[in-house]
């Protein structure tokens, strides 16, 4: 029915609250092969298990955020701002 | 919660005396209810929600629970599930006849509603519970009839119904029930070891009622919702909990063992032990240590004593052996299906439905498990059970959807358009005029005199910043970067894939100081796109959205510069004020944003003023020129003159497919920059040359067609229409389409199928109206 994200600013909010951004993924260099510009258009991990997302606190602060959830329950494990971790959990 | 009107459970539907602990033995149990039920009421710390229905454990231990129309979002840290249990219906022939009822059924129809229910009863039970429903029946004036016990021997109550005088039958349960349209008669059978019947112990018995009370099926959906393990026991005949996640609790009948002293020993410790993980106390360790002794010791005693026969159903031949009273499934039914293969219980579920209807299984869980388990020869555990999902109670679409809430945005000129009467529009929240005369009238006014129009619905963005000029150039395909201080550009948006996302207006205000317009419903999608990339970047740029601290409107037309000279001091004259330039002025004493664009393809000002003064400044505008005959114009009109001008609409006349090239707007971009967001894909579509291409056209007959017409050659669609009206400036229909590259030149001849009928036109590629801009750029 809904679960709770853990904003940085916030803390814990309703995820109605929240916009959900994807996997998070980083953009390659232009000069990348095209399979590989090709997959970060659009292919998608879609692990069953913790994922990092971004995730937009719409309803609150509006700021963008990275989130650690495991997709099998919708437990945000971690919450993070990008640049606090910049190469990231994973 | 309770999801009854009065606390107390079960037992408010009980009549006989109650030996549980202390001061409530010998009271009804219904006394006992009220006596325990005052208990919690006097204390102030409970908070009760009564009537309150917890309909589903969710993700992280959220409890939906439904009161009335009302939805509560609980999130307990400590979860203690007292949800008692059910008992199921026997598959017998004629289970679905009226005056086939439950034992615990009768007895809310004798307590809580002071009924009696039948005059003559049998009867049929494998558990204690049955023998204290017929005592109840007794109780009332119900005459009992008989009770089979399908036990082999009868428990210790019988005693007293035979010194009644009733016909108590051992190792006996029900074949069928006669009667044409009500219970007339009960057939019981006595049953061998096996649990078949014993043929030729047929006996009928005359009655009105037959009161079936089985063994207690724990109602412990919940609590496998809440991560908790459930599996049958054969000791007790009953899926029961067999393991509960760390912050869950069960206490009372859901364990498996329906007993009052059990329930209110196991109720205190579950109560403790919540307390004590939240830290509020609870008592000392040896304390706890002696009440969950005490609790297993009593669990022991109580199992130890425990009779139980298994019975779900009674074999035999029939089409009217109900397995799913919610879903009409009979036993035949299922025995088809696991002839076909579906044999495991999860897919004969689906296959079947059984479990399925309203009572989410609560009738039907075990009798399925117990048939099932014949069919197939496997055990009742090794048969398994099946999963239990939210919720376990229907629950109304609408208590999950809450209240009705449309938000509305209205501009801060919303009561002027009003006050002129206009009709309305929806664009998003807002609410846009839509007309306020005529379409002829109002596009008229602008194109030969003046207009005005509302545009403060326009999403609009302050970018500001040290690299702000270096962001903007690099997230557009356009070029930002070299725009001078006071020039507008035009801007068009894409993603990655070279998909148009947005289009507007780009006016440096500033070295580091952009004002950014967007489209009116993609200024939230354009904000958070802007933010995602900045997201952790440490780039010094920020951008504001302050779509609502402005209101706008457009004054276009050829008289407009004189209108707009009564209000300010600025210097309005073309060398000064050019064409895609902005300035920053007063305008009726009001500090004012003023943007040389023309979206209706005449010379125009867009005045973004502060939204507190945008009533007043639309008066002023209004009366100055009432001279020139200005004259408020709305979307319906604004749409005419931009498709005069083929001006697109991004979302409107593209979708999740165009790119810029497509859509004719290859000069905004720029593909001789450097890297920019969208660039690998649209220098991809330029090399693969274009596969369709947008384009206006005009009707040389027939109707005006439909937004998404199809654009037909030889029967097939090869296009679609995206906008199409009727141009009162040029006398004709006008619209713009989707064609083949190879069409795409101006003066070919398409044909448009519209309500049936094909209609003609003919390709326009440059503007209807005033192509080279000469009146935008006057």
């Amino acid at each position: 029915m809904s679960f709770l994200v853990p904003c940085p600013h916030c803390g814990p909010r309703d995820v109605y609250e929240f916009r959900y951004g994807g996997e998070f993924q980083r953009r390659p260099p232009p000069t990348v092969s095209d399979q590989e510009w090709a997959d970060y258009l659009y292919a998608r991990r879609n692990v069953a298990g913790p994922a990092k997302e971004w995730w937009y606190h719409r309803q609150g602060c509006r700021r963008w955020f990275l989130a650690v959830r495991d997709t099998r329950t919708n437990a945000v494990l971690e919450a993070f701002w990008p640049e606090d971790k910049p190469e990231g959990a994973g | 919660m309770d999801d009854q009107p009065l606390l107390g459970g079960a037992l408010r539907t009980r009549l006989g005396r109650v030996d549980g602990p202390g001061g409530l033995a010998g009271l009804a149990g219904w006394e006992a209810a009220r006596r325990l039920a005052a208990e919690v009421e006097g204390e102030p710390r409970i908070q009760r929600l009564q009537t309150a229905t917890a309909f589903g454990v969710y993700e992280g231990l959220l409890l939906g629970v439904m009161q009335g129309r009302r939805l509560y979002r609980v999130r307990p840290r400590q979860l203690i599930v007292a949800t008692g249990a059910f008992e199921h219906p026997l598959v017998f022939q004629g289970n679905d006849l009226p005056g086939v009822f439950l034992g615990t059924g009768l007895q809310r129809l004798i307590t809580l509603d002071g009924v009696r229910p039948g005059r003559a009863a049998v009867v049929v039970t494998n558990a204690d519970h049955g023998w204290a429903v017929a005592q109840d029946l007794l109780a009332v004036g119900v005459e009992v009839a008989a009770v089979a016990e399908a036990r082999p021997e009868l428990p210790p109550a019988a005693e007293a119904l035979a010194a009644a005088g009733v016909k108590c039958f051992a190792g006996a349960t029900i074949h069928d029930a006669r009667g044409r349209r009500h219970v007339e008669g009960a057939l019981l059978v006595r049953l061998d070891a096996g649990g078949d019947p014993v043929a030729g112990s047929e006996r009928l018995i005359a009655c009105d009622l037959i009161a079936v009370s089985t063994t207690p099926e724990p109602a412990g959906a919940l609590l496998a919702q809440a991560d908790g393990r459930l599996g049958y026991d054969p000791a007790l005949d009953a899926v029961v909990p067999q393991a509960l996640a760390s912050s869950v609790h069960a206490a009372g009948a859901v364990t498996g063992l329906s007993d009052l002293g059990f329930a209110l020993l196991g109720g205190r410790l579950a109560g403790l032990e919540a307390a004590s993980a939240l830290g509020l106390g609870g008592g000392e360790a040896s304390r706890m240590a002696t009440l969950r002794a005490e609790v297993e010791a009593h669990r022991a005693r109580l199992r130890r004593g425990l009779r139980v026969r298994q019975l779900t159903s009674v074999p035999s031949v029939g089409r009217k052996r109900f397995v799913c009273l919610c879903e009409d499934v009979t036993e035949k039914d299922l025995a088809d299906a696991v002839r076909e293969g579906f044999d495991h219980l999860e897919t004969l579920k689906r296959y079947t439905t059984v479990t399925m209807g309203p009572c989410q299984g609560k009738m039907c869980h075990l009798p399925a498990i117990g048939v099932t388990a014949r069919l197939t020869g496997r055990g009742m555990a090794e048969t398994g059970t099946t999963t239990a999902r939210p919720p376990v109670q229907p629950v109304p679409l609408g208590v999950l959807a809450g209240p009705h809430h449309e938000p509305v945005r209205r501009t801060p000129l919303h009561a002027r358009h009003a006050a002129l009467g206009a009709t309305w529009m929806d664009m998003g929240a807002w609410k846009r005029p839509l007309l306020y005369t005529s379409v002829e009238a109002e596009v008229r006014a602008v194109r030969e005199a003046v207009g005005v129009i509302d545009v403060s619905t326009l999403g609009k963005l302050e970018v500001v910043g040290r690299e702000a000029a270096a962001f903007l150039e690099w997230i557009h395909p356009g070029r930002v970067a070299d725009l001078a201080v006071g020039r507008i550009r035009y801007r068009v948006m894409c993603d990655d894939a070279g998909i148009i996302l947005d289009d507007g207006t780009t006016a440096r205000l500033g070295e580091d100081r952009f004002f950014v317009t967007t489209g009116t419903g993609s200024l939230e999608a354009v904000g958070q796109w802007l933010e995602w990339w900045l997201a952790g970047t440490g780039r010094c740029v920020h951008v504001a959205d302050v779509t609502s601290a402005y209101a706008a409107v457009n004054l276009a037309g050829p008289k407009c510069r004189e209108v707009l000279a009564r209000l300010t001091d600025l210097d309005l004259s073309p060398g000064a004020f050019p064409y895609m330039a902005v300035r920053e002025a007063l305008v009726g004493g009001v500090p004012a944003l003023l943007l040389r664009i023309g979206f209706v393809g005449e010379l125009g000002y867009e005045i973004h003023a502060p939204a507190e003064y945008g009533a007043w400044l639309w008066d002023l505008l209004l009366d100055a020129g009432r001279e020139h005959v200005i004259r408020p114009f709305g979307v319906e009109a604004q749409r005419v003159l931009r498709l005069e001008k083929l001006h697109l609409i991004p979302g409107h006349d593209t979708d999740a497919l165009s790119n810029p090239l497509e859509a004719d707007m290859a000069w905004a971009v720029k593909l001789d920059k450097p890297d920019f967001i969208g660039r690998r894909l649209l220098e991809a579509a330029r090399a693969r040359g274009l596969r369709q291409r947008l384009v206006g056209f005009e009707l040389l007959d027939g109707v005006v067609p439909g937004e998404g017409d199809a654009v037909v050659a030889d029967g097939r669609p090869i296009g679609r229409v995206t906008s199409s009206k009727w141009s009162p400036t040029l006398g004709r229909g006008i619209g713009m389409a989707w064609i083949p590259p190879e069409l795409a030149q101006e003066g070919v001849e398409i044909r448009i199928r519209s309500a049936g009928r094909l209609t003609r036109g003919r390709v326009v590629v440059r503007p209807f109206y005033d192509p080279d801009g000469a009146r935008l750029k006057s």
